[in-house]
């Protein structure tokens, strides 16, 4: 039972570190918490679910997902962070829960508060692995995740966007004298987070195949726990902490009761910001404390 | 005043507290996004003292403020390890505990909630909440809080010219716990239910959301934020299914054009000129 | 986009419309007002939309067929989101600017619980359409009452049913911690009850929850499987429901699920057909029944025309019991005496909580409705089966106390 609940903290864990990556795209390059990220991750699967319905092939779907939470993702930008970039830290993240009451009441009008549910016959098939059972629809989650970490760690570490990126981050006012445009660094980090905010609701709604439109709040919640336990602006402590976390919650579930499992899960993430706030990883930025 | 007026008036008193609870804490500098915890311990422990003590309520207030002001305490010490955002998502993950444990706690009803509290009136609100309000505005005026905007403004400096920010940001973590305590037990006292969702994140929110819609630097700013917040997802009534959807873009555009809330120095030296005028 | 912004402008034009009728009718004619809080936003929102459309519905039949002893009817609908507060206030304003004479609502048990003292400190009327949280209508006597059933007498007969239908010995729990009812139903009278009929509770001294919101319960089903159990109880509402039954055909624990009211809905049957679900219903859109089926042929064209549900939406269990409450109420104004003068609201309130507090035998939906001293109703009720897309009721019952009366 050990190694089949390790596999679906493996999922889960999957799952969180899309969403906290794109929280920590944001929050890594301008230091603010966007709120709507983890609405955009629910729009993003119900509209990889209307793919999907619409006869669309998995990839088509998650790109569909993709592309439609970017397409939101710029316009937040545009509306509620752009005018506000110079207001203290909260004036953003309270435009941004704008945006979230706003897409929730869209997605409540536009699809119903009922969960949304595939036909059952989708993605259902499973592998035996001497003793554990994997889904095809988790290992595809789990693909799916490597393969966009992979390629935003390309994107981040290797092409002249991604430096560009790193340098806004660092440092706005040097990256400035550097000849890097901020203001289009910053609607690039919003899209690419939003887009991967996108794939995660895909992945979401298809592996557990049931979506309405308040699922965001609570997963955004545990994803932002998991930013934290990475590095805030350690945009690839994610990638670790995002299973640690998964992990944790399943074993907790498992062997320690399911009731203390947020007590756990939120205890951990305000130790790790008392004792090691630049992350378990360490190495990141900690100078983030600007006023509020 | 219609019952319906009534009604509203009572939440709005009690939001009133909820923002001054964190307007105090926001004055050093700080935001907590955990307010909503310190409101939970408060009115489960009000509720406990009234209804299985069987204390007076205004004893049961008293007692649950102090107690909340040294959890505030307890918690603002860790706190002044973390800054900015970073200290909000501690105060959050903070919140979210103490709503998981009450959630868990079979001896207060855990998810059943809590009955028995006696209904408390419309006076009785107002005379806390005014009381409060009033106490925060007579320490806005005093040497005290100029330490705290000190500290606000320039932490370092503030330090060096030796004011004791330790002491300032602590206690006003603790002035704000007690505060939001307060909150918490006329909460339970006018809705004579609680249970643990009544105090999520939503509600830490809502008290932030009513500082800075009100206006974050003046102490009336937490009640015109208060009164917009309960007043205008009734007024939205008529655009039927898009009240919440209209309530957010209100907020944006609120922020948008008045980024410093809607009451600031300015404003209110206007209105009260108009007033001396008039 | 475009089509959005257009339908929102649409929406606000209506809505004016719509206000400036009411006044104007309000001037000229003399009406009787019935309250209704329903949830039209948030996280119930298609539960209070279909509400609505059933109200509109039932005010419309009412005033074509003449009106109340002469005068229009109007229901006076409010949204409360789900929220307590707002509920709360809801009914204040019924109560005091609409002049109704009873208030159906509100859906959520923990509205009720904010909402009923108010009801009882201004002596009106409140009949809930979904609250079946124990003990809620009976803690605010003598104006609360539900048109539901206390989930612990259904259980009586939902349990022996399901034990002799799928040979059932040993059940595991798993709930929703969040949600006071799905705790009350799977922490203390599932638990009972199996007990009671002898199926052993391989886990209640350590029940699996989760939280409303959860997407992910596939640690709960994995330790769920290991006890391997004859059947599983589900104590969640419907939309959480979905959620683990779907994990549970993931998993390949095909075992039949046993659960409270909150499990009645269509959604659920599309979750895994394969696996049985059986669970108390007074109503469901499949129902056999003259009153039932007129009702269903009715309504469901009028949600279906509504935009903002889904195409393939039915009438629900609520909507039948927020019909019955009001159509209970309009019997009670016609025929209790009720003059309807405005100096006359109080004493006629009075009137209309004494007439449903005494009442026998009014015609409901799925049979006759009375009210017992807990303010909870006595209605028929039906154990029912989920499997392979529909309901279809296998036994029978009576909430009455001696099971006579229905």
């Amino acid at each position: 039972m050990l190694l089949q609940q390790l596999v679906n903290g493996l999922t889960l864990g999957a799952v969180y570190t899309l969403i906290a990556l794109s929280f920590s795209l944001v929050m890594g390059i301008l230091g603010i918490l966007n709120i709507a990220i983890a609405e955009l991750f629910m729009i993003g699967g119900f509209l990889g679910f209307a793919a999907i319905a619409a006869g669309l092939p998995l990839p088509a779907a998650v790109a569909v997902g993709m592309a439609g939470a970017a397409a939101i993702a710029f316009l937040i930008e545009k509306i509620a962070y752009q005018p506000l970039r110079d207001a203290p830290l909260i004036t953003p993240l309270l435009s941004t829960l704008g945006v979230s009451i706003i897409l929730q009441n869209v997605a409540t009008n536009v699809w119903g508060s009922d969960p949304l549910q595939l036909p059952a016959e989708w993605f259902d098939r499973r592998f035996q692995l001497g003793p554990v059972s994997i889904g095809a629809m988790q290992l595809v989650v789990i693909g799916v995740t490597v393969a966009l970490v992979a390629l935003l760690a390309y994107l981040v570490q290797r092409t002249s966007v991604g430096r560009a990126l790193r340098a806004v981050a660092e440092n706005r006012d040097i990256a400035r004298l550097l000849g890097v445009s901020a203001s289009r660094i910053t609607l690039l980090a919003f899209m690419l987070s939003g887009a991967l905010a996108g794939a995660a609701g895909v992945m979401i709604s298809l592996h557990y195949a049931a979506i309405t439109p308040y699922v965001g709040v609570e997963t955004g919640l545990k994803a932002i726990a998991v930013m934290v336990v990475g590095g805030v602006t350690r945009i690839f402590g994610a990638l670790i902490a995002g299973p640690l976390i998964g992990i944790v919650e399943v074993l907790t579930v498992a062997y320690g009761g399911s009731q203390v499992r947020d007590l756990v899960v939120y205890g951990l993430m305000i130790l790790i910001l008392l004792l090691r706030p630049q992350g378990i990883l360490g190495g990141a930025r900690t100078d983030l404390g600007q006023r509020v | 005043m219609s019952t319906y007026y009534a009604g509203l008036f009572a939440d709005v008193g009690i939001l009133l507290l909820g923002a001054l609870s964190v307007y105090v804490i926001l004055a050093t500098g700080q935001l907590s996004l955990g307010n909503a915890g310190f409101m939970g311990i408060g009115a489960y422990l009000a509720s406990y003292l009234t209804v299985t003590l069987q204390w007076p309520l205004t004893a049961a207030l008293v007692a649950a403020a102090l107690a909340c002001g040294a959890i505030g305490i307890i918690v603002g010490f860790p706190a002044l390890r973390l800054r900015g955002i970073y200290l909000a998502m501690a105060t959050l993950g903070f919140g979210e505990m103490v709503r998981s444990f009450f959630l868990n706690f079979e001896p207060m009803g855990g998810s059943g909630g809590f009955h028995g509290m006696t209904h408390v009136s419309l006076g009785t609100i107002w005379l806390w909440a005014g009381g409060v309000l009033l106490a925060v505005l007579v320490l806005e005026r005093s040497r005290l809080w100029l330490e705290l905007r000190a500290v606000h403004d320039d932490e370092t400096a503030a330090g060096l010219v030796g004011l004791d920010t330790t002491l300032t940001k602590v206690g006003a973590f603790g002035f704000g716990a007690a505060i939001a305590a307060i909150a918490g037990g006329l909460f339970a006292h006018h809705h004579v239910y609680i249970e643990p969702a009544n105090f999520g994140f939503e509600r830490s929110i809502e008290f932030v959301l009513a500082v800075i819609l009100g206006g974050s630097t003046v102490g009336p700013g937490a009640l015109v934020g208060a009164m917009l917040i309960v007043m205008l997802p009734e007024w939205l009534r008529v655009v039927a299914d898009w009240r919440l959807a209209a309530f957010g873009a209100f907020l944006i555009l609120v922020l948008l054009t008045r980024r410093q809330g809607i009451l600031d120095r300015p404003l209110l030296a206007r209105l009260a000129f108009r007033r001396s005028a008039a | 986009m475009m089509g959005m912004r257009a339908h929102f402008a649409g929406t606000l034009l209506a809505a004016a419309a719509m206000a400036a009728g009411a006044s104007a009718v309000q001037a000229q004619s003399r009406e009787v007002v019935i309250g209704a809080i329903v949830p039209s936003s948030g996280p119930f929102a298609e539960w209070g939309r279909t509400n609505t459309v059933t109200l509109k519905m039932l005010e419309k039949q009412v005033n074509d067929a003449g009106g109340v002893n002469g005068a229009k009817l109007r229901i006076a609908i409010y949204d409360d989101a789900a929220r307590p507060a707002q509920a709360a206030n809801s009914l204040r304003k019924l109560v005091g600017d609409d002049k109704a004479l009873a208030v159906a609502g509100p859906l959520t048990s923990s509205a009720c619980e904010v909402t009923f003292p108010v009801a009882n400190q201004l002596k009106i009327v409140a009949t809930s359409q979904a609250s079946s949280k124990p003990g809620v209508a009976k803690a605010n006597r003598p104006w609360a009452f539900r048109n539901t059933v206390d989930e612990g007498i259904l259980a009586k007969v939902s349990v022996p049913y399901f034990k002799k239908n799928f040979n059932v010995e040993s059940v595991a729990l798993i709930y929703d911690a969040k949600d006071a009812v799905s705790t009350a139903i799977s922490t203390r009278i599932m638990p009972a009850v199996m007990t009671a009929n002898g199926v052993k509770v391989l886990n209640e001294k350590d029940p699996l929850s989760f939280n409303t919101g959860d997407l992910d319960v596939s640690a709960q089903v994995t330790k769920l499987k290991s006890l391997n159990p004859d059947g599983v109880v589900i104590g969640a509402d419907y939309s959480q429901a979905v959620t683990v039954i779907r994990e549970m055909k993931r998993q390949g624990l095909v075992k039949p699920v046993i659960g409270g009211t909150p499990l009645i809905s269509s959604a659920i049957l599309k979750a895994a057909p394969e696996i049985p679900l059986i669970a108390p219903a007074t109503f469901y859109a499949t129902m056999k029944g003259a009153r039932a089926e007129r009702f269903v042929a009715e309504l469901q064209p009028l949600l279906r025309k509504e935009s903002g549900l889904p195409p393939e939406i039915e009438p629900s269990m609520y909507d039948a019991n927020i019909y019955e409450i009001v159509s209970m109420y309009i019997d009670a104004v016609k025929t209790a005496g009720v003059s309807g003068k405005p100096e006359d609201l109080e004493a006629d309130r009075t009137k209309l909580r004494d007439h449903v507090a005494k009442l026998k035998g009014f015609e409901g939906l799925g049979g006759p409705i009375g009210f017992n001293a807990d303010g909870d109703a006595i209605k028929a009720f039906y154990i029912v089966q989920g499997q392979n897309g529909a309901w279809e009721t296998k036994v029978r019952g009576c909430s009455s106390a001696n099971g006579g009366g229905c």
